[in-house]
Formats: structure tokens, sequence, C-alpha cells
């Protein structure tokens, strides 16, 4: 059996016929620095048409454009980040996050720390967490769009409590495998035991992060894998293990699986949102609290 | 914190910002809110509003410092078209046609800032050409645009 046969087989048992698709771009417009409807009128007369993402605010697909959209004076005046339409969904699952302490354990690019800091209208603070060069890529993001309220540490998100802090909303935008959006290679370069070694990571880096979060505080956990270990089983070995509880969302995606490969999982992991590639990528996010302030 | 103060009279315009709240980590300063500077730790990578840095007796100011400076009234400004304010973040000077409005200093030899028809900075440049001067060739040579974001990442 090829490896594209082995996960295609796997996602059918979940209930996804597996077929290319290829995603529309996205962008975010960043109200903290524009007024959203100026930045889509300044687009449209560059020629960019747009349509309005329908399950995240501010979001929108770019359906036609003769240049890229990154390389606009807009852009690079931090009016609109380019950010892929369901990767939008886990900051927008946070209540009130104004004046709040915020954790943002694996941060880099720095995509959803610019939303973090757009919905908080540069209030409260982010501590915001990751390693190597890719910190030079979140602070350059974190200058373009004139985020003012963020702390940058290199620090691998497994060593979090070392900040000796404790925080209101917690955002585990795990490093994960990845889905097959990613490009026509993804099945050749991924194996069973990337995942497995991923999933354990990321159990880590659960770990950790309920150390860190206040007794009434909020964890939203979201990887773009659509590998169950990533996601569903991570978060039943969550509820089982950190004490921690799912919470209701109201946002795109179908309820997460419960039966995964013949293991049934706490009924809490309905919760959590799996989103099969399609009009954006493949995606999973679920929003967690402990047990007993849930 | 000099560095800063100075560079900003550059444009011939006074910028205070309150020197308790600026840190300095190696040559980068950064200019934290009383919030951060609560949370802050000794071993911080980035923090608040980077402001710039200081090398080999220079001060490169980031793109926030120059928007905080373009924020006051009295600073040298250039507002440029749209045609000009696209060659200037590809890196290219501002002739003098492209210029629709000019704010300060108009003398060859100082610096003045560069923004667009929405008042946004762009970045700054130097005055090689006096701007009264109706037509002409460069008027503002480019000294740092918007477009490093995009040349950074390369």
């Amino acid at each position: 059996m090829s490896r594209k046969e082995f996960f295609v087989n796997r996602y059918r048992e979940l209930g996804w016929e597996y077929e290319p698709v290829c995603p529309k771009q996205a962008i975010r417009i960043n109200t903290m620095n524009a007024k959203e409807s100026d930045v889509v009128e300044r687009l449209w007369c560059r020629g960019v048409k747009l349509e309005e993402v329908p399950f995240v605010d501010s979001g929108y697909w770019v359906c036609q454009s003769k240049f890229s959209v990154g390389a606009t004076a807009e852009y690079l005046l931090g009016l609109y980040s380019i950010q892929e339409a369901a990767a939008q969904i886990p900051v927008s699952l946070f209540t009130r996050l104004q004046n709040k302490t915020v954790l943002d354990a694996c941060a880099a690019p720095g995509g959803k720390t610019v939303q973090l800091a757009n919905l908080m209208h540069n209030s409260g603070a982010i501590i915001a967490l990751d390693v190597g060069k890719r910190l030079i890529a979140l602070t350059n993001h974190l200058e373009r769009c004139r985020v003012k309220n963020t702390i940058v540490y290199l620090m691998d998100a497994r060593q979090a409590s070392r900040l000796k802090l404790k925080f209101d909303r917690v955002l585990l935008d795990v490093p994960c495998s990845g889905n097959l959006t990613s490009g026509p290679d993804w099945f050749k370069m991924r194996t069973k035991e990337d995942i497995e070694r991923n999933a354990a990571v990321q159990r880590e880096i659960l770990t950790e992060a309920v150390k860190t979060l206040k007794d009434d505080g909020e964890i939203v956990y979201s990887t773009c894998s659509l590998e169950p270990e990533e996601d569903e089983l991570n978060i039943d070995w969550a509820i089982k293990n950190l004490n921690l509880q799912t919470v209701k969302i109201d946002c795109y995606g179908e309820k997460g699986v419960t039966s995964v490969f013949g293991e049934e999982l706490d009924t809490g992991v309905e919760n959590c949102r799996r989103i099969w590639p399609g009009q954006t990528q493949g995606f999973f996010v679920c929003k967690l609290g402990k047990r007993e302030c849930v | 914190m000099d560095a800063i103060k100075d560079f900003a009279s550059r444009f011939n315009t006074n910028l205070r910002l309150n020197q308790n709240f600026i840190i300095k980590k190696e040559n980068r300063y950064f200019l934290l809110n009383p919030r951060l500077k609560k949370l802050v730790s000794e071993d911080f990578f980035h923090a608040g509003v980077y402001l710039g840095k200081a090398k080999d007796g220079k001060f490169f100011p980031s793109f926030s410092l120059l928007a905080m400076i373009a924020e006051k009234e009295d600073a040298n400004k250039v507002v440029v078209n749209e045609m000009t304010e696209w060659f200037f973040i590809c890196g290219r000077d501002v002739f003098r046609q492209g210029i629709v409005n000019v704010a300060g200093s108009k003398r060859v030899g100082d610096h003045t800032l560069v923004l667009n028809q929405h008042g946004e900075c762009l970045g700054f440049g130097k005055i090689v050409q006096n701007l009264d001067e109706e037509k002409g060739r460069v008027a503002v040579w480019n000294v740092s645009d918007v477009g490093d974001f995009l040349r950074r990442e390369h």
C-alpha cells in the first residue's frame, strides 16, 4: 500500500472521501490599523476582488488579483495580513480578550499573534514563544502590523511554566504534520511515525500549558493536521489526564470524531471542530477549560 | 536614548518618549507600556514597540518610530502621489513631480518623511533638490522604505 493509499483509507474511515483541493488565498484585515471598508475599497481600486469569508470577522478570500497581495502598500503598512481562512478561526473562539494576559505558545510566523493583538485592541499583554529563526519572521510581522502589546521570548512551548506567569487565555497552535493541501508531495513526505512523534510533542505542550493557565482560563488548541492522533486522540487524552474539559463552540466545521479506528473517545470530543479540505485547508480546533470551571 | 531624540531632531521635531519605558537589548531599543514593563524579563527577544537599532555610530529607525515622528505636526514631510508611492516602496527615489504636498523643511540636505495620500508613513529620505522648485529630477533620496519588509523575507 502506498503512503497516499494509507492516508486516504484513514480519511475514508473517518468519514471523508479524498479529493484534490486548492483552497483560495485569504486575507484578514487588521481593524486596529484601518477601517475595514476603507481597506476593501483601496484593494478594489487596485483591482483586487475580495469575497467575505462567512465564518470569520474581517476575513476575505482573494478571488482575483493581477499581482501578489503580499506586495501592496496596504500590506506593507500592516492594514491586512495574509492568513488562510480556517487559520483565522482559533483566535476568534476566545471570549473577552481585551486587557487579558495571553500566551501564544507556538507563535511564529505571527499571523495569529497579530490577530490576537487586533482583537485585544493592543491592550493587555501577549507573551509569544517560539524557537529558532522563526522568531525573525514573527517580529517582522509584529512590526509591520504595528503590534504594541507583545513580548517575545526564544523559548520552547514545553518550557512555558519557566515564565512563572499565569494566563487568562492560552493559544496552542501546535506544530503538526500539516495536511495534503500544503503541496503535492505531502503524502510522500509523511509517515505514521512522524505523526506519532508530533502527537507526543503536542501532548507535552498541552501538559505545560495547563500549568500556566488560570483556573478560569481558556485554552484554544489547533492544528492543520487531519490525523486524529494529533487532534481528537490528543484531546481525549487531555480530558482524561489533564483535568480539562472541552467547551462548546459555534464555528465552521464538523463535530470532532468520537469513534476513531475502533476506539471510543470521551463524548466531550464532539465539541471539537474538524475541517476537511475544501474551501479551506484541513484544520482542527478545540476550546478547553479546567474541569471544575467549565 | 539620545539616539532616538537625535534621530527625531533630523526631521526638525522633538519626540518626547518616557525614558522609563524605553529598554535597550544589546543595540536595539524598545518602547513598553506599564503592563509590559511589569511583565518583561531580561531574556526577552522583542517587547512592545521596536524603535530601532544603533550600529557603528548610526541609528537605524524602525517603521513604528517613523510613524510616531510622522504624527508630529511640525515634522518634515512630503506627501507623494500613488505612482510615486509604489516606486518609493520599491526602493526608488522621489521625483519632484511625484510630490503633492510639502510640510516643514524644503532645504537640500535635510531629512524628510515620505507619506502617501492617506497620511501613512512609507519611510524617509534626504532632500537633494530644493523643494520650492516645481520641476527637476530626483528631489528626495530614498533612505528607508516599508518595502524593506519584503526585502527582509528574501
